[in-house]
C-alpha cells in the first residue's frame, strides 16, 4: 500500500539514511495553549481523529488511511511491518538489531490503551513515556527527576515519532487521547513487546539529541519575522509548529530544529537522499532515489517561485507545483475541479496522503510559514526520481483512500459513550 | 576405600534448619524468641558476609506450628535499620501482620501474637517487610520456614523435607551483591528483580537428598527469591503436586514440573521411581518472565538445585496414598460485595506507586470480593495479599481446575488473573504488591483497608 509505504518510508527515512539508531527529534515548537473553554468529549474526539488522521498514525499502528478500514489503529497484524532499529537496519545481521512493533491504540483493556488514562496518553505523545512504565502523574517538567517526570524515564521505542508530535499543543495532544480512549472501537489483538536496549532509549532521547520543549523562539537564525503586509505573524507561527509537529524537518533538513543548520533547505548530502520501490523488498531490484527538496522560499531552488496555493495544492493533493497550475482546486476527482487529468505526485515518502488531513487553514499556514517566515536558502535538489506515470498508479483512492476521511463513526469507531 | 566412597556420595546432606523452641507450657501455646541481628557468616564456602540473621543463622530457623495454637514471638530488632517481621501467608490481626505500618525500630522489641485458624495447615514463611527496605534485608539473610500442622493430615506418616529456594549473588570479597538503582546492573536488578547466580537450598549449594528406591517423600517448597520463578522438576521422574500456598488441595495432581514464583510455597511427594544407586538432579528449567530489555543472556540455561541420590537398598513397596486429601470448598461467587480491577504495569498498580498515607482499596469487614488482576507489560508479576488468603476462579478466562488456598498469584505477562478473597476476622490495613522485592520496595504496592 502506498500510503503505509509511504508512511513509513518516511520514517525509515528519517531514521536510517540519517545514520541515526533513532528518530531525529524535533527541537522546535511552540507552547501549547489551552483553550478558553474546555471543548467537549464529542468535539475533542473528532478534532483528535483529524489528527489522528492526518499525522499518520494509522501508517504504522493499522488501518494505513482510512478508519473505513480493517485493523484500523489495532496494531502492528504481521511481522513484515516491524522495525528494525540498529545496526541490522543497514546490514542484515548486525547486531544489536531491536525489533520494534506499533502497538494497538485501540482502547481494548488487555491488549490495547483501555486501561490506561488519557493522561498516560497525553504523556506518551508529549514526553515519549511508556504508559506501562510510568506512573498516572501530571508531570510538570521535561527534567527526568523533577516534576513527576520519572528519574530514569523508559521512553516509547523509535519509529515512534513522539519528538515531533510533543510539540502539538496541549489541546490537540488531549484530543488525540479523547478520540483513542472514546472514539475508536475496542478490539482485542495482541502486539508482541517491543524490543529496546535496557535502558529504554534513554540514552537516545536526551535533550542533545532531540531538542527541548518548548522549541526555540522564533525566529531563529534560519527564520524571518514576515514582512508588513505579507501575512498574519499568528499564521505563519502556526504553520511552523506544524511544521515541527509533522516532522518535515526530518527529511527535509534540521530535524526538529529550526536553528539548526539547513533547516528545510533539503538534500545537502547524499545521506539524506533515500531509495523508494522494488528495492526495499529485493536489494537486487533498482532503486528509485528520493531527495526532499528545498522547502525555504529560495527562488530558483526553493518555493520562492511558487505561490501558497501551490504549496496547498501540493500538501492537499500531493500535486508537484512544478507541474500543477496555479489554480484553486475544487475536486479530487481527474480532470474535474481543476484537477489535472495526467496528475504528476510528490515523490514516494512524502507522506501527503496524511498531509491532505489537515484543515484548509493548517495547509494555509504551513504555507505562509514556508514562504513568509523562512529565510531563503540557494540549494539545489536534484529531482527525485519517480516512475513514468509520477506515482499515479500509487494514489488511487483504493491505495490511499478518500479525501475528506469517511464520516465518523465507521464500522471500527464508537460515539463518545456509545 | 571404594565402600567409603560411596558412602560420602550418597550422604543426605540437605539441613534442615532447626525449629524455634517452645518455651510456653501451657497448651495449645507457642511461645518463641526470634532476633535479627548483623552478624558474620560463612554463606558462601571460603569467604565471610556481612549478613543479617535471625537467632544468628540463615535459613532462620523454622516456626512450628499446629492449627489451632497461638502463637507468641517475642521479636527482638538486633540491626541497626528498622525491620518487621511478615509472617507471610497467615491470617493473623493488622497488628502482627508486620507490614510497614508497624515498624519496629533499631534495638527495639515486640512481641507478635497471633493464633492459627483451623483449616491452615500448610507451608508459610517469615521475612522482613519494612519500608523500601524489604530487598535489602532478605538479601542479607533474614528468612525463616513456617510450617503449620493439622491434626487430621490425610497424608500417611513420610519422611518430610523442607527446601527453601533462594539464589543471592555476592562480591568477591563476599559482601552480598546490592548495587546501586542507577548503576548498569542495579538498573537490571530494578527491572527484573534482583537475581543471584548462586542458587541456595536452605542456604546450601547442591546439597544432596537421599531417597530410597519406591519410597515416597514429602517436600514442603518455599520460593523465598526476590524474583526468580523457579519451574522445578526432576528429569526422569513425574511429580504428585499436593499442595500449594494454604496448604494441600482436595486431589493430588500428578504432573512433570510446577512453577512456583517468588514467595509461592508448594507441597509435593517425590516418587522414588528410579532404580538403587542411581542419580537424578531437582532443576529450576527455563522460564522466560523477562521483558526483552532486561532478559538475562543465559535465561535459557537449566539450573541446578538439589542432588537426588537413590541408596543402594533394594527397592520397597511404595506407601498406598489417599485418592483425596481434604475438602477445599470453593468460595462463593454469587455473593460477592465489590468486584475491583488491580492493573500491573512494570512497577505500578492501577497507575500508581505505593504511599503510606493513601488508602487505595476500602473494603467491608466480612464481605467478599472478587479482584480481577491484569498484567498490561511484558513481565510476570507475581501478586501477595497480605492477611487473607484467596482462591484464583481462572487464568486469562481459563476456569481454574480445581479450588486452592493461595495468597499469591503469578500473573504472567501480559495476561489476567481474577481471584475471590472473603475479608474475614481482621480489620486493618492490609498491603497488596508485587512480590517481586524490588518492584515491592520501589512502589508496586497497594494498601487495602478492611473496616
Amino acid at each position: 500500500m502506498p500510503s503505509r509505504a509511504s508512511g513509513t518510508r518516511w520514517l525509515r527515512s528519517s531514521l536510517f539514511l540519517a545514520g541515526l539508531p533513532v528518530a531525529v527529534g524535533l527541537a522546535a515548537g511552540l507552547t501549547g495553549s489551552s483553550p478558553a473553554a474546555p471543548p467537549s468529549q464529542a468535539d475533542a474526539v473528532l478534532r483528535g481523529r483529524q489528527l489522528v488522521l492526518q499525522h499518520g498514525c494509522a501508517g504504522c499502528h493499522g488501518g494505513v488511511v482510512s478508519p473505513a478500514q480493517d485493523g484500523w489503529l489495532v496494531g502492528m497484524r504481521g511481522p513484515e511491518l516491524e522495525f528494525r532499529i540498529g545496526p541490522c537496519a543497514f546490514q542484515p545481521g548486525a547486531e544489536p538489531c531491536f525489533r520494534t512493533r506499533p502497538r494497538n491504540l485501540t482502547p481494548d483493556n488487555l491488549t490495547g490503551l483501555g486501561r490506561f488514562s488519557a493522561r498516560q496518553i497525553f504523556n506518551a505523545l508529549r514526553f515519549g513515556l511508556r504508559p506501562g512504565e510510568t506512573p498516572d502523574l501530571e508531570i510538570t517538567s521535561t527534567t527526568p527527576g523533577e516534576g513527576n517526570h520519572p528519574l530514569d524515564p523508559k521512553y516509547l521505542a523509535p519509529p515512534m515519532p513522539w519528538p515531533a508530535f510533543r510539540h502539538m499543543p496541549d489541546a490537540e495532544l488531549w484530543a488525540i487521547a479523547a478520540y483513542l480512549k472514546d472514539g475508536v472501537q475496542a478490539v482485542s489483538h495482541r502486539v508482541d513487546d517491543s524490543e529496546g536496549p535496557p535502558d529504554f532509549w534513554a540514552e537516545a532521547y536526551t535533550v542533545e539529541a532531540i531538542g527541548p520543549h518548548p522549541a526555540a523562539a522564533f525566529p531563529t537564525g534560519n527564520e524571518v519575522r514576515p514582512a508588513a503586509g505579507s501575512t498574519e505573524l499568528a499564521k505563519v507561527l502556526k504553520g511552523r509548529e506544524l511544521v515541527i509537529s509533522h516532522a518535515c524537518g526530518d527529511c527535509h533538513g534540521g530535524g526538529g530544529n529550526p536553528a539548526a543548520e539547513g533547516w528545510l533547505a533539503g538534500v545537502r548530502s547524499p545521506q539524506m537522499e533515500f531509495p523508494v520501490g522494488p528495492c526495499i523488498a529485493d536489494s537486487t531490484k533498482p532503486c528509485l532515489m528520493q531527495r526532499p527538496r528545498n522547502l525555504t522560499p529560495h527562488q530558483a531552488t526553493g518555493t520562492g517561485g511558487y505561490s501558497e496555493r501551490q504549496i496547498f495544492n501540493a500538501l492537499r493533493y500531493g500535486l508537484r507545483p512544478s507541474e500543477t497550475p496555479d489554480l484553486a482546486i475544487s475536486s479530487t476527482i481527474l480532470g474535474r475541479g481543476n484537477f489535472p487529468a495526467t496528475p504528476n505526485y510528490l515523490g514516494q515518502g512524502m507522506p501527503w496522503p496524511y498531509w491532505r488531513y489537515m484543515s484548509d487553514e493548517d495547509l494555509w499556514a504551513v504555507a505562509a510559514y514556508l514562504k513568509h517566515g523562512l529565510k531563503p536558502v540557494a540549494n539545489q535538489v536534484k529531482d527525485s526520481d519517480s516512475p513514468a506515470d509520477f506515482w499515479a498508479s500509487e494514489y488511487t483512492v483504493e491505495k490511499i483512500g478518500t479525501y475528506p476521511a469517511p464520516s465518523f463513526p465507521t464500522a471500527h469507531e464508537r460515539r463518545p459513550g456509545g | 576405600m571404594w565402600s567409603l566412597l560411596l558412602l560420602v556420595t550418597i550422604a543426605d546432606t540437605l539441613v534442615s534448619p532447626p525449629l524455634l523452641e517452645n518455651r510456653s507450657r501451657e497448651p495449645n501455646t507457642v511461645e518463641v524468641t526470634l532476633t535479627a541481628t548483623p552478624t558474620r557468616l560463612s554463606l558462601v564456602p571460603g569467604v565471610e558476609t556481612e549478613a543479617y540473621a535471625y537467632n544468628g543463622r540463615v535459613p532462620g530457623p523454622t516456626l512450628s506450628v499446629r492449627e489451632g495454637d497461638k502463637v507468641i514471638i517475642h521479636f527482638r530488632n538486633a540491626l541497626s535499620e528498622e525491620t518487621t517481621v511478615h509472617w507471610h501467608g497467615l491470617h493473623l490481626p493488622f497488628s502482627a501482620d508486620g507490614s510497614p505500618f508497624h515498624p519496629v525500630g533499631p534495638g527495639e522489641q515486640l512481641d507478635y501474637v497471633f493464633t492459627i485458624p483451623e483449616g491452615t495447615a500448610g507451608t508459610y514463611w517469615y521475612h522482613p517487610h519494612p519500608h523500601h527496605r524489604t530487598r535489602d534485608q532478605v538479601a542479607k539473610g533474614l528468612y525463616g520456614a513456617i510450617v503449620v500442622r493439622a491434626a487430621n493430615d490425610p497424608l500417611p506418616p513420610l519422611p518430610e523435607r523442607l527446601l527453601i529456594l533462594s539464589d543471592n549473588r555476592f562480591l568477591v570479597n563476599g559482601a552480598v551483591d546490592l548495587p546501586a538503582r542507577r548503576t548498569p546492573q542495579g538498573r537490571i536488578d530494578f527491572e527484573n528483580g534482583r537475581e543471584g547466580d548462586l542458587m541456595f537450598v536452605n542456604g546450601q549449594l547442591m546439597p544432596t537428598v537421599r531417597i530410597r528406591s519406591g519410597e515416597v517423600q514429602r517436600w514442603r517448597v518455599i520460593n523465598a527469591s526476590a524474583a526468580r520463578v523457579y519451574r522445578l522438576a526432576i528429569p526422569g521422574h513425574r511429580i504428585l503436586h499436593v499442595g500449594s500456598d494454604g496448604g494441600l488441595f482436595q486431589e493430588p495432581v500428578d504432573t512433570s514440573e510446577i512453577l512456583v514464583a517468588s514467595s509461592e510455597r508448594v507441597e509435593l511427594l517425590v516418587r522414588g521411581t528410579g532404580p538403587p544407586g542411581s542419580r537424578s538432579v531437582v532443576q529450576d528449567l527455563p522460564y522466560d518472565r523477562y521483558i526483552q530489555q532486561t532478559r538475562p543472556p543465559d535465561w535459557e540455561r537449566p539450573r541446578d538445585l538439589v542432588a537426588l541420590q537413590y541408596t543402594a537398598e533394594p527397592p520397597i513397596d511404595p506407601v498406598t496414598l489417599p485418592a483425596t486429601l481434604r475438602a477445599v470448598p470453593a468460595l462463593d461467587t454469587t455473593r460477592v460485595r465489590e468486584t475491583r480491577v488491580m492493573v500491573l504495569t512494570q512497577g505500578f498498580i492501577n497507575g500508581k506507586a505505593m504511599d503510606l498515607n493513601r488508602v487505595d482499596e476500602t473494603a467491608e469487614l466480612g464481605a467478599s470480593e472478587i479482584w480481577q488482576i491484569e498484567n498490561l507489560v511484558g513481565m510476570d508479576h507475581p501478586f501477595h495479599l497480605h492477611g487473607f488468603r484467596f482462591q484464583v476462579l481462572d487464568r486469562n478466562g481459563v476456569p481454574e481446575p480445581y479450588p486452592s488456598w493461595k495468597d499469591t498469584v503469578n500473573v504472567p505477562k501480559h495476561t489476567s488473573a481474577r481471584i475471590i478473597v472473603r475479608f474475614d476476622d481482621y480489620a486493618g490495613k492490609w498491603m497488596f504488591h508485587c512480590h517481586i522485592l524490588d518492584h515491592e520496595v520501589h512502589g508496586m504496592m497497594g494498601i487495602l483497608e478492611v473496616r
